[in-house]
């Protein structure tokens, strides 16, 4: 495959591989956290989550903080990094098409996120084994939208970011509060009002009900699943506007 | 860039000169279709360089100033990377510029030296039919320079169209049949070095050594047609002003039978000329570098 996207993605893989700490945020931190938070609440099932175990609640919510990682810091990083150093100037202008770098980085995004996703279900099984999943169409629907609708938000973020430390700053702005109240924080029953009020249009949180509600039976979650596709049909046509090498 | 009017001859090596801001890196960038012009007729190869891009870019090679590649990758995956089916081959290219040994090499390893060459392969990769080299020698040193001039004339012999931007005069009247002179935004001469030198320093400096300067010879020395000026400082005699004034000088020494050991003629050059264009006031003053010599002369 001797197409632009081929040999960014073939040079953009090897990178990765000969450099995988960069990837920590992304691998890692959903990880130590699932183990942390997912045993902080027990796994007797608590009506605070829903009347199921604790521990299922977050090995359900913990692929999209992947997702979410992987959007809001990772990508935004790499590609204004790149943008800042002139690397993407000189793609452009060795005849690389103009969107050839930002839908290399979508499939690699892509690529990344369903690794990381089987590495957290891997750790998750002996530990607290994975919930059964209730509704797997709705689930395996939801998900790759959420992963469409986060990577190009991070094309996004590193198409309007300046520099990689801007990029880095925002984007764990973003990434954490999202984290907090929209996957991997306390669950939504314990949350005050104003915080739930907060938290219910986060990108993030429509994401996670989309997935969590089909995996542990709790709803079909249809207009959870409605808001992801717009979203990310939206935001990949925002990346696609603006994206330029 | 202001009314800018610029045409390279298919075929030709065309050097683009100027001060620090004048509008060089804009206008290839231009050209390359990286920035937009915001009015003004342009055309690369007979394709628009907004419009046109992805149709003209694979026939240009560039060799950017303030360019990177990632960190990690190796130089003989940069050129898997930049190769399109049109590529030349890479090895005899890393062969060419003396990079064979570092194929493996990361990019952030390589001097700055070495990065500047491997663009340079980058840019001829994809056998391209134009090529534009932003500081092309920059960091390089004088072998490797003299093996990228000499690989430049190849692609001119080749019949390839080089548009080299520059600082270095000696490169550009080494290399460049033509120069596109530019300041603030705009073209302010152009033509061959030959013809700028001509138009913009055509004088010359003659300096000998005498003990016993006859003082006649002196006055005869300031009446000859285009001398402008005689300096003396003890027995070092300095002549400004036309080329013509190098033979009467050196007759006129003959004609006197003062014939001295050391005597020597600057004759101005590329770089010369282009201070005088680009600072013209100055540079009329004081055609002579070495200032503690313009001691007691007719200034």
């Amino acid at each position: 495959m001797n197409t632009a996207v081929g040999r960014l993605v073939r040079a953009e893989l090897r990178l990765m591989v000969r450099d995988p700490l960069v990837l920590t945020f992304v691998f890692a931190f959903p990880i130590v956290t699932m183990l942390i938070i997912g045993g902080a609440f027990g796994t007797a099932p608590d009506p605070a989550f829903d009347g199921v175990n604790p521990a299922h609640w977050y090995v359900a919510s913990y692929l999209t903080v992947v997702i979410a990682a992987m959007g809001l810091v990772m990508l935004p990083v790499h590609l204004a990094s790149y943008r800042e150093r002139g690397v993407l100037r000189r793609f452009a202008a060795a005849g690389f098409p103009r969107w050839s770098f930002a839908i290399a980085e979508l499939l690699i995004g892509l690529v990344t996120i369903i690794v990381a996703c089987g590495l957290l279900l891997i750790v998750a099984v002996p530990v607290y084994g994975i919930p059964s999943v209730h509704n797997w169409w709705r689930v395996a629907v939801a998900l790759p939208l959420g992963a469409v609708a986060f990577v190009s938000l991070g094309v996004l973020l590193g198409s309007l970011l300046p520099s990689a430390r801007s990029a880095q700053a925002v984007g764990l702005l973003l990434f954490f509060p999202s984290f907090l109240l929209g996957a991997g924080g306390p669950p939504p029953h314990v949350m005050g009002s104003a915080v739930r009020t907060v938290a219910g249009p986060l990108p993030l949180t429509l994401l996670t009900n989309a997935v969590r509600e089909p995996w542990l039976g709790l709803g079909p979650a249809t207009g959870w699943v409605v808001a992801v596709a717009a979203l990310a049909l939206a935001l990949t046509v925002l990346a696609a506007r603006r994206t330029v090498l | 860039m202001d009314g800018l009017d610029l045409d390279v001859p298919a075929g030709d090596i065309v050097g683009l000169v100027g001060a620090n801001g004048a509008g060089k890196t804009t206008t290839v960038e231009c050209i390359q279709g990286l920035r937009k012009p915001d009015a003004g007729v342009l055309s690369v190869l007979g394709y628009d360089p907004v419009t046109q891009a992805e149709q003209l870019r694979p026939l240009v090679g560039s060799q950017l100033q303030d360019s990177a590649l990632p960190d990690r990758l190796r130089v003989s995956e940069s050129l898997d990377l930049f190769a399109t089916s049109r590529a030349r081959d890479g090895g005899e290219l890393l062969e060419q510029f003396g990079l064979a040994q570092g194929r493996r090499s990361v990019f952030s390893s390589l001097s700055g030296g070495e990065r500047q060459r491997l663009f340079l392969v980058l840019a001829l990769l994809n056998a391209p039919r134009l090529v534009i080299l932003d500081e092309l020698t920059q960091g390089l040193d004088p072998a490797a320079r003299r093996n990228v001039w000499a690989a430049v004339r190849q692609l001119h012999e080749a019949g390839t169209t080089v548009l080299l931007v520059t600082h270095e005069m000696d490169e550009a009247e080494a290399l460049c049949g033509r120069i596109v002179v530019m300041h603030a935004g705009r073209v302010i001469d152009a033509g061959t070095p030959a013809e700028l030198v001509d138009r913009h320093a055509s004088w010359a400096t003659v300096r000998f050594s005498l003990p016993d300067l006859p003082a006649p010879l002196l006055e005869e020395l300031r009446q000859f047609n285009g001398v402008r000026d005689v300096e003396r400082m003890g027995t070092r005699v300095t002549v400004h002003g036309s080329r013509r004034i190098i033979a009467h000088v050196g007759a006129a020494l003959v004609r006197w039978g003062s014939v001295p050991d050391d005597l020597s003629v600057h004759v101005p050059d590329l770089d010369d000329a282009l201070l005088s264009l680009l600072e013209p006031e100055p540079a009329a003053e004081a055609p002579v570098p070495v200032r503690s010599e313009l001691v007691g002369g007719r200034r």
